[in-house]
């Protein structure tokens, strides 16, 4: 596969030396990846690593977990955490095999987190993490009460320090293997929705709302 | 895994069946400062073993290719569960981790080995198509083999689950299946004449092709 394989430049930026059209990208990527790998220094200073969803409130993100479980019992504590998130958009393909690629975009978020415990804000990363996984969701499922905030974990870390990098194109080979006898090209990659499976339990006439018979990722496209 | 039970799969099979399957795996690891640094790539599994593709331009593989303790996970989404409550809400999930120390592959064979074992976990059928890497490309690329020894998988799968006392809410509630999915093929712009497109390309709408 090529040097140019998902491989994203590992100069960690700034958020705010990038410029309006870099930050929306950054939160377009953030916003459409439906979950995240959350990767943290374990207490033995070894890397862990999880996948979970996350939600972005402006230029704040927020991952979500168990109060019970043991995974983010470190998170919590302030230790360097990397939030990693990754869209495929298609493959491809050199004629030589180390050439070969992904169309990508990618963004990994470096921080520290912060246990979110202010009431209201946890409502509305509750919202925001509902939506997060369909859009108009949150009108609908009810609240969390007081106790299932209780057992949630919400971390947050500010969009400060990020490294990004969107591939697009077609495979770039040198000159002498343009004459090799292999096709070349590029396969688009996305992601659809199948068709809605109603939960058994569901009560009879109860319709399919417009946001999951109609979903897209990301809404409108 | 403490808190969902249900949930830990460490089925060697299931373990193995997530790495074939899942596109990209993202690495993470400590680097010198005490921060955890993390990338996507590509990986692809060879029995017992994972290989991981990376630039060796990229310092941050530095780390990595340096036996740097790492940890690998790969991901796949089946589907958007959405409970009557939002705290219910969840995915039908498969993934993979794999904790240990990357060994750079030196040896010829076995990097050639590695190399179409990543092109064929891309696509089945290419590995055979691309022309082998010459010197050249060898410098430039890195190839790290991890042993499949101390790994863990998660499954979720099935219908929401929200308590008894929630199911009378007039909300709608199921699962939503993900899939991947290929386009329209577009040969590149400087593609040679008279090359017909290969048959192991899917056709436009198809799942993508897995081991």
């Amino acid at each position: 596969m090529s040097t140019d394989a998902p491989t994203p430049r590992t100069r960690v930026r700034r958020l705010p030396e990038l410029g309006v059209y870099e930050r929306e990208a950054v939160h377009a990527i953030l916003d459409e990846a439906i979950y995240c790998h959350l990767a943290w220094v374990g207490a033995d200073g070894d890397p862990r690593l999880i996948p979970t969803i996350h939600a972005r409130i402006d230029d704040t993100l927020y991952v979500h977990g168990s109060a019970a479980s043991s995974t983010l019992r470190q998170v919590k504590l302030g230790v360097p955490i990397a939030i990693a998130v990754t869209l495929v958009d298609g493959i491809r393909f050199a004629r030589s095999m180390f050439e070969h690629s992904m169309n990508y975009r990618t963004v990994i978020v470096y921080g520290r987190g912060v246990e979110v415990t202010d009431r209201h804000e946890l409502e509305r990363v509750f919202d925001a993490i509902t939506d997060h996984v369909a859009p108009g969701r949150s009108s609908d499922a009810r609240s969390p009460s007081d106790a299932e905030l209780r057992q949630t974990t919400f971390v947050k870390v500010a969009l400060d320090e990020c490294s990004a990098k969107i591939s697009e194109g077609f495979p770039e080979e040198p000159d002498e293997d343009l004459a090799l006898d292999v096709w070349a090209g590029v396969l688009p990659l996305r992601t659809v929705t199948g068709e809605p499976i109603a939960d058994p339990l569901l009560r009879p006439s109860i319709e399919t709302p417009s946001y999951v018979t109609d979903y897209r990722r990301p809404p409108g496209s | 895994m403490h808190r969902h039970p249900e949930r830990a799969d460490y089925d060697r099979a299931t373990i193995d069946e997530v790495l074939d399957e899942a596109l990209l795996c993202t690495v993470s690891w400590v680097d010198e400062q005490g921060r955890v640094r993390s990338l996507p790539t590509i990986q692809a599994r060879i029995g017992d073993t994972l290989y991981l593709h990376g630039s060796r331009g990229a310092r941050a593989w530095k780390s990595v290719a340096g036996g740097a303790e790492v940890c690998v996970v790969a991901t796949i989404v089946d589907e958007i569960v959405l409970a009557r409550t939002s705290p219910a809400h969840s995915m039908n999930y498969r993934s993979a981790v794999v904790f240990g120390r990357g060994r750079e592959v030196t040896d010829h064979d076995e990097l050639l080995a590695a190399a179409k074992a990543i092109t064929r976990h891309v696509l089945p059928g290419r590995e055979d198509d691309a022309a082998e890497p010459d010197d050249d490309d060898w410098r430039q690329t890195l190839i790290l083999a991890m042993p499949i020894d101390e790994a863990s998988a998660k499954v979720r799968t099935g219908p929401p689950k929200d308590d008894v006392h929630d199911l009378e809410l007039d909300v709608w509630a199921g699962t939503l299946p993900l899939r991947l999915v290929t386009g329209a093929p577009t040969p590149a712009p400087d593609l040679r004449s008279g090359i017909p497109m290969p048959d192991y390309l899917p056709e436009c709408g198809e799942e993508l092709p897995r081991l």
